[in-house]
């Protein structure tokens, strides 16, 4: 049956055909879709699948992974940099095996588009010594996952997929399954301590030996099964090009462009390889080229001389894939003589198009409670640590000074208010990234006595990702004020206001609280807010005041666009701020405090008409 | 046929949702194409484009000077992505003031100050501008008929009002 479908909608379908009874990850960009639209199908065809989010990514890996021991096919969802977090559970798994079968889905990000590093989940497989196919297309997506649940329960070890965000974002038509006849696997847990609780020196060893001798059986089933078909189609000559996941659909492109010829195989298992076999194959062709990204993963794998890539300069190293790129490489290694068709001259406009970087959206209450933060802890005598989040995007409002991995703002908090104690560290983290890792620093914190201050922006979602439920969001009970108390400490609530005057207010409660003489360790802030995306609690928040802006009383001090910084706000042709009534969410946040001049009025006729 | 699009626009303003009716209609007729979204972290507020492929191609990403049209909802967003047209390339986009000269065939309306005169919902804006497009842009791949049949199956609910600003803009698009 076709289907015209998204990649990670795609995949989400190859789970369901491939009768996947458990999903269990964390949400992040590219992969977040994934595990949301095997619940919309589940609901849909009332199918007994257990897909759910997990706290953080090593717990979805680890709950994933137990249902595979029990011989349930599982799978956990991630993004690259999740996977780090789950990567102490999948080093072990990739010893310990299991009878079921377990799909890992690590989804890159070539480029940078939503993530901190570029780093390459093929090379973190073959470090965990697992097996890794890496699709080229959504349609590879689909068929791959059914294959990598398949070769789970064959090899007995789980199997990581790697789609990059041009496959988890592409759409295409789709070749799939025309009827879901979802069949349940049985879950037995069978025991086998020597196995399922296998300790160091001899376990780990034997496991050790196991892992060994399993890739190289799977080596071997990569050439037998999906390289020597491929080779079998190839004629030899003077160019080979080797392509691992999107590296293929850009290769090829750039072939058909030119008008070049060239034998292209796609490695669909770019680890492990049978080196000496795909070595073998060379001897036909003058040159090879190895085409992947971001990592050169096939590259370093069978370094020969005839072997070009990002190791000898001919491919580039860092950023995403190109045709333009490929191009280049045929011209270095004289494969083409032509010119670079994708070089455009460039178009003199006459002015610069302003930059659109990305901003909180219009109306987001974190704008404020930063702007609130700032105004009462004074930059020079701070230090402003915080996470990954959308308030990350506060960092245009000069409100953060720093952002590393997930959680790190509160262990970070600890360690600048250790290195520079003259400084007051106010430190901010959302809810969903407090729970995911925020936790365990706080404890730290508390008990090494560390004196700083935690603001946790708490809006209930996972907003940047697509807004998906936090803990205490499904389960009520969780909360986060007890949390912090459980560990000795009392928590500071505030509750947003859209008059800013409020939120000042706070904060200074919250200084004068801080510096006082029996404040030791950590104070912590919980800020209840919401998000202006999330159409479930919205209205019990957003007051719908519109603002405009008195023209009269604007002496256009740059105020609003450097320090709030709401997007509706931009200079007209008279040189007068005005607020774009498309864009106005109706917040009210602007019409106290934040203009010098009191210039933002209410916009009457708006606010009638939507009250 | 091989037909590339490139939408652009900024995160709010329905680019992804006409990506996928495009999509659709490629779908429907069973030609294929690959589509994909470039924007960065933000949600709401900063540029987002999308690229569709229709005909025989086998990766995503639009290279520059390859693209026959852009769709902009915004004149910068427009302007920002000129460099992925062809030569004779043809650019529909919601703008306030003309753009300065430029080797393609462009089509300009201020769609806001329609949608301020209360002509249609801003939240049809994205609507407004794929039917300027299909009146105005010879060789485009859809028919009107394609297209509605496309934003029906996207979302049933809207869809009347949706057909009626589509028409509403192919009408517009005479007095261009």
């Amino acid at each position: 049956m076709k289907q015209t479908l998204m990649g990670n909608d795609a995949i989400a379908w190859g789970l369901v055909h491939a009768n996947v009874d458990m999903v269990s990850g964390y949400p992040g960009t590219p992969s977040s879709e994934i595990l949301g639209v095997v619940q919309k199908i589940k609901k849909q065809l009332e199918l007994p699948i257990y897909a759910e989010w997990g706290t953080n990514e090593k717990v979805g890996f680890e709950v994933a992974y137990a249902g595979a021991i029990a011989g349930k096919r599982t799978c956990a969802t991630m993004k690259q940099v999740g996977l780090n977090v789950a990567s102490d559970a999948l080093m072990s798994a990739s010893y310990i095996g299991n009878l079921g079968g377990m799909l890992l889905i690590a989804a890159d990000d070539p480029g940078f588009h939503s993530s901190q590093t570029e780093q390459d989940s093929r090379v973190f497989a073959k470090f965990a010594r697992i097996p890794v196919l890496d699709p080229a297309t959504p349609q590879d997506a689909y068929d791959m996952v059914k294959q990598g649940v398949a070769l789970s329960e064959k090899f007995q070890v789980p199997v990581m997929m790697r789609p990059v965000m041009r496959v988890c974002h592409a759409r295409e038509i789709i070749e799939m399954d025309a009827e879901t006849n979802f069949k349940p696997n049985e879950g037995k847990f069978v025991r086998e301590v020597s196995r399922w609780a296998g300790v160091p020196r001899d376990g780990r060893l034997r496991q050790g030996h196991e892992v060994l001798d399993r890739i190289e059986t799977i080596k071997q089933y990569n050439w037998e099964e999906l390289l020597a078909p491929e080779f079998a189609k190839c004629k030899g000559g003077k160019l080979l090009i080797l392509t691992s996941g999107t590296g293929y659909a850009f290769a090829k492109e750039t072939l058909d462009d030119l008008g070049l010829k060239a034998d292209i195989v796609k490695i669909k298992m770019p680890y492990p390889l049978p080196e000496a076999k795909i070595r073998e194959e060379f001897e036909k062709y003058e040159q090879v080229l190895v085409i992947e990204e971001p990592y050169p993963c096939v590259e370093e794998q069978l370094a020969h001389p005839k072997l070009h890539g990002k190791n000898t300069g001919t491919m580039h190293l860092i950023d995403e894939m190109k045709k333009e790129h490929i191009l280049k490489a045929f011209q270095s290694m004289g494969f083409y003589a032509g010119a670079n068709i994708y070089e455009v001259p460039k178009l003199d406009l006459g002015f610069e198009v302003p930059a659109r970087p990305p901003a909180l959206c219009p109306g987001c209450p974190h704008r404020d409670i930063y702007y609130a933060i700032m105004k009462v802890f004074k930059k020079r005598k701070s230090i402003y640590p915080s996470d990954i989040g959308c308030y990350t995007l506060a960092l245009s409002q000069g409100a953060i000074d720093s952002i590393l991995c997930m959680g790190a703002s509160v262990s970070m908090a600890s360690g600048f208010s250790l290195a520079d104690p003259d400084k007051t560290v106010v430190a901010t983290i959302g809810d969903g990234t407090f729970f995911h890792s925020g936790i365990p620093p706080l404890l730290n914190a508390v008990y090494q006595g560390h004196k700083f201050i935690l603001v946790i922006l708490d809006n209930s979602t996972i907003a940047m990702t697509g807004r998906q439920p936090t803990p205490e969001r499904f389960h009520q009970a969780i909360d986060i004020g007890k949390i912090v108390e459980g560990m000795g400490i009392t928590c500071m609530e505030h509750t947003y206001s859209y008059e800013m005057q409020d939120n000042i207010d706070f904060m200074k409660t919250v200084k004068t609280q801080f510096e006082s003489p029996e404040q030791k360790g950590p104070l912590v802030v919980r800020v209840k807010q919401f998000c202006i995306l999330d159409n479930e609690r919205k209205d019990d928040w957003v007051p719908g005041i519109f603002a405009e802006v008195d023209p009269e009383l604007c002496v256009a001090c740059d105020q609003c666009t450097t320090v709030y910084k709401c997007p509706p706000m931009a200079y007209n042709a008279e040189g007068k701020i005005e607020i774009d009534p498309f864009l106005c969410a109706g917040c009210g946040g602007c019409l106290d405090v934040i203009c010098p001049t009191d210039a933002f009025i209410v916009d009457e006729k708006k606010t009638e008409v939507k009250s | 046929m091989r037909y590339q699009v490139v939408i652009a626009g900024f995160g709010g303003q329905g680019v992804v949702f006409l990506v996928k009716v495009l999509a659709l209609c490629a779908g429907n007729r069973d030609i294929p194409f690959l589509g994909t979204e470039n924007h960065g972290m933000s949600q709401r507020g900063g540029a987002v484009s999308c690229d569709i492929k229709v005909g025989d191609f086998s990766n995503p990403v639009i290279d520059n000077g390859q693209a026959d049209l852009i769709i902009g909802l915004d004149a910068n967003e427009a302007l920002r992505n000129l460099h992925l047209l062809k030569q004779g390339a043809s650019v529909i986009s919601n703008a306030k003031e003309a753009f300065p000269a430029l080797p393609f065939e462009v089509t300009l309306v201020d769609a806001n100050a329609k949608a301020l005169n209360n002509e249609f919902p801003i939240q049809g804006l994205n609507v407004f501008m794929l039917g300027i497009t299909l009146a105005k842009v010879e060789g485009f791949p859809f028919s009107v008929e394609e297209v509605k049949q496309a934003i029906t199956q996207m979302n049933a609910k809207v869809a009347q009002q949706n057909i009626e600003i589509l028409d509403m803009a192919m009408e517009y698009a005479k007095s261009l």
